[in-house]
């Protein structure tokens, strides 16, 4: 070691040195100790900051949990797609202002009302070198809807028959009936375009622990339950990303991804409830960035016994919500009061529609009207599975208190919970956080509430699915305005899912990057949306 | 020697027993407490899927031909592969020991350092000033939550001070707020365990024989007092160690340490049998041979015991 700082500072054997000789006292001995430990740890610090500047560009990314699987097809979780929408292209992609974009595909077209026509990209790479073609394409949909393939993401691009390649840039589509949404399911998970050669070269497993796609960023290494590190890939076709590196950290303790934000060892993290905004924006370096979610939060009913099978009481239980103190008190302003099961945002929402009405004196003129007796009616909820469940639970259960319901909250763990969804097991209500899949009022009031979606449960009225058979299958955008507007109003007065609201989902930023979160928490790094102002 | 032959080879057969003890019971509870199937599908998936998916991973066979297959490939070393990373259960639980290893090892030694002497001390000093402030402090770490601790250290420590860094595994400062929230407890109960013993010690007839005698204080202590209480010192800091090998999980949490307990929590969450198998495996596996060592060492220390 160094004799740094002779002179004010001490190292460590002239203290030894100076107590022996009984130059200082044990005390004095002690106080030069912890000081030198100090000078140790800062003299370090700054080396590591040296260091840190002559290195790569990098971007953290702190988010709630690990990566489980890189396999595109194998995953439909949140922070597994934050990271395979980085290492693989999509034939098109929806940005954060919700429009559809060209991505592999520069164009596409209706060719008749079963059969679609995309045009990819010429002179795309993966990151092996390899040539991306259409029968990377036709591989990637086939396997992703394979009977045999052990793959979890068969609902996304079922509705197609069969897939053509007459040449190495173009794809053709036919669809089992007529399918208005394909072009927007190309966008989605199980749509991530994977290198057919170097699949099957190297087989599932390897796939996934070493995964080759075409995006701005290429596998490098990970460390589970640590980091991910991924390094950019300077050949990309949209231009190299702003940084050289995206490290993805897992900080599942709420303190610890603020903290590491705070202190500048994350320059995004996800998932930041509404009570921490202020501390973040309030910061000299940090800010946040918002975004109102592609969903909404509601609540389920399990209408097949009483009272909850009795329509007014249904009504009686939306009607004494009140939303708005919610939104102020609970969120701080961060969420929209809902007017539908369509959500702000998509194709066919319907403005004329007024906000969910608060109206306690109309729900107890309900509630009697309903002949209810007084029977205990449950919200079942893990706790926080969804941001502020909990609280909005307690909530809720306090306001229908008000109005003469007997309500009571019920913890349950989430793997239970998840049970009980299968199982459709529920005795009275819980929460369930739909994402609209596509924009569209298909891919999520149709998509939950057709008959053996995830929310249907025992409610079914014939106009309600007859609309909603024919729209899903018709080209005719017209046709399925009116068909979703008339949709949003019979799911209105029978609430088998009661909306309850449509929060903005908050990342915190470093002040020096530039990026916008997207609505439906799909985390895409790009040229053109990420900048990052620092050396 | 040979009764401390024999000894050794019933403490390692008591050792065998308690490990397919522990295996058993994870195996039944985890199968009791539910399904893993709906965990891995999405929520609108078939039922056909998730059948057929059931089936893959054997889970539609009775329980005790389950059972069968888990013994045989147990004996094997091998807890078969794990449902969420669909890679084999051990080597992902083998790859997060090296980080455990070193927390709980950072973690224990800060405790005895800190801890044995303090304790000693306090015993020495009994009713002083110092001893009133080291009981209260241990008092404080025993009684804390591990959650707080770590979470007013990150506060301090990290972003007010900016002495440490808030998370994640990988130089020496990123060691220490976990190791200090972790070692606590330890560091608390064996401080106090330490004060008592060599407190009860101190009042025995050969100490006040020793000093009248007219040895030297530090020898009395040394010698006499310390070996004397060591049994239940080294009773405690065995368990102590076990403890931060195996209870780490709300430390490796907070700190986003990439250890087995975390790995275990969140595949108790998850459904994944074969890796909670692996990590209860090791984790109970540490602690058994801890627990053997501590009781070679009482064995060493104190003759009467191994001619039990």
């Amino acid at each position: 070691m160094s004799h740094r700082g002779e002179g004010d500072g001490m190292s460590v054997e002239s203290l030894v040195r100076q107590f022996r000789d009984g130059v200082i006292t044990r005390r004095g001995f002690l106080a030069g100790a912890a000081g030198v430990l100090g000078s140790l740890a800062a003299a370090e610090g700054l080396l590591a900051r040296v260091a840190g500047a002559q290195s790569k560009k990098t971007l953290t990314v702190g988010q709630s949990a690990d990566v489980s699987k890189l396999d595109p097809q194998m995953s439909t979780t949140v922070n597994d797609i934050a990271v395979t929408f980085n290492l693989f292209d999509n034939l098109t992609s929806r940005h954060a202002d919700g429009k559809l974009y060209p991505s592999l595909a520069t164009e596409w077209k209706l060719v008749n009302p079963t059969t679609w026509q995309f045009k990819l990209r010429p002179n795309v790479k993966f990151h092996n070198g390899d040539p991306l073609t259409s029968t990377d394409v036709k591989f990637t949909y086939e396997r992703s809807y394979d009977p045999n393939a052990k793959v979890i993401t068969k609902s996304v691009l079922n509705t197609i028959e069969r897939i053509e390649t007459p040449d190495p840039l173009t794809v053709v589509i036919v669809t089992k009936k007529p399918d208005p949404l394909l072009a927007a399911r190309t966008s989605y998970y199980a749509g991530q375009i994977m290198p057919k050669n170097y699949f099957q070269k190297v087989g599932e497993d390897e796939f996934n622990a070493k995964p080759i796609g075409s995006g701005p960023v290429k596998f490098t290494s990970w460390v589970k339950d640590d980091r991910m590190i991924l390094d950019a890939n300077r050949d990309y076709w949209g231009g190299k990303i702003a940084v050289d590196q995206i490290v993805f950290r897992p900080l599942p303790e709420l303190a610890a991804r603020i903290g590491a934000l705070l202190k500048g060892e994350a320059d995004i993290v996800t998932k930041v409830p509404p009570d921490q905004m202020e501390r973040v924006s309030k910061a000299a370096n940090t800010k946040i960035e918002g975004v109102l979610y592609g969903g909404l939060y509601c609540l389920s009913v399990a209408t097949q016994k009483p009272p909850l099978d009795s329509k007014p009481f249904r009504q009686a239980m939306s009607l004494a919500i009140d939303r708005e103190l919610i939104v102020k008190e609970l969120w701080r302003g961060q969420a929209a009061v809902p007017n539908s099961m369509v959500i702000k945002g998509d194709a066919h929402y319907d403005p004329t529609l007024p906000p969910l009405k608060y109206d306690p004196a109309r729900a107890k003129e309900l509630i009697k009207e309903a002949n209810y007796k007084g029977d205990e009616l449950l919200i079942e909820t893990p706790i926080g599975f969804m941001v502020m469940d909990k609280e909005m639970s307690e909530v809720i259960v306090s306001m229908w208190k008000d109005v003469g319901i007997n309500a009571r909250l019920e913890q349950i763990e989430y793997s239970v919970y998840q049970q009980k969804i299968r199982e459709k097991s529920f005795k009275g209500v819980r929460w369930t956080d739909p994402t609209s899949a596509y924009n569209d009022p298909d891919g999520m009031m149709w998509r939950h509430l057709a008959e053996g979606g995830p929310n249907a449960y025992w409610f079914r009225n014939a106009r309600f699915d007859e609309l909603g058979t024919a729209a899903r299958f018709s080209v005719d955008e017209k046709f399925r305005e009116q068909a979703y507007k008339e949709m949003a109003r019979i799911e209105l007065d029978f609430l088998p899912l009661i909306p309850v609201i449509q929060p903005m989902e908050l990342y915190g930023l470093q002040k020096a990057v530039e990026w916008k979160p997207y609505a439906n928490q799909m985390m895409e790094f790009r040229r053109f949306n990420l900048k990052v102002n620092r050396a | 020697m040979q009764g401390f032959g024999r000894f050794l080879a019933y403490r390692l057969g008591r050792m065998l027993v308690a490990l397919w003890a522990v295996v058993t019971v994870v195996f039944v509870v985890m199968r009791l407490s539910g399904d893993p199937v709906p965990l891995l599908l999405p929520p609108d998936a078939p039922i056909a899927e998730m059948e057929r998916l059931r089936h893959e991973m054997g889970l539609d066979r009775p329980i005790f031909v389950q059972y069968g297959v888990f013994v045989n490939q147990a004996l094997r070393g091998d807890f078969g592969r794990s449902i969420h990373f669909r890679t084999s259960a051990m080597q992902v639980a083998w790859e997060r020991v090296p980080a455990t290893l070193e927390l709980a090892g950072a973690s224990f030694l800060c405790a005895i350092i800190i801890a044995i002497p303090a304790g000693v001390i306090s015993a020495i000093k009994r009713g002083t000033a110092y001893d009133s402030i080291v009981m209260g402090v241990a008092l404080i770490g025993q009684a804390a939550p591990t959650f707080y601790i770590g979470i007013m250290l990150i506060l301090t420590c990290s972003l007010w001070l900016g002495l440490f860094p808030t998370s994640g595994r990988g130089e020496w400062r990123q060691l220490v707020l976990p190791a200090i929230t972790l070692g606590a407890f330890a560091m608390a109960s064996i401080a106090r365990i330490t004060r008592s013993a060599v407190l009860e010690i101190l009042r025995a007839d050969f100490i006040r024989t020793a000093r009248a005698k007219g040895l030297p204080e530090f020898y009395t202590i040394a010698k006499h007092t310390m070996r004397n209480a060591a049994i239940p010192i080294i009773t405690i800091v065995g368990l102590q160690l076990g403890n931060l090998l195996g209870g780490a999980v709300v430390t490796e949490t907070i700190f986003s340490w990439p250890g087995i307990g975390r790995l275990a929590i969140q595949s108790i969450y998850n459904r994944d049998y074969p890796i909670v198998q692996s990590c209860v495996f090791m984790t109970a596996g540490m602690f058994v041979v801890l627990n053997f060592m501590v009781d070679v060492a009482y064995g060493i220390l104190d003759p009467r015991i191994r001619r039990k």
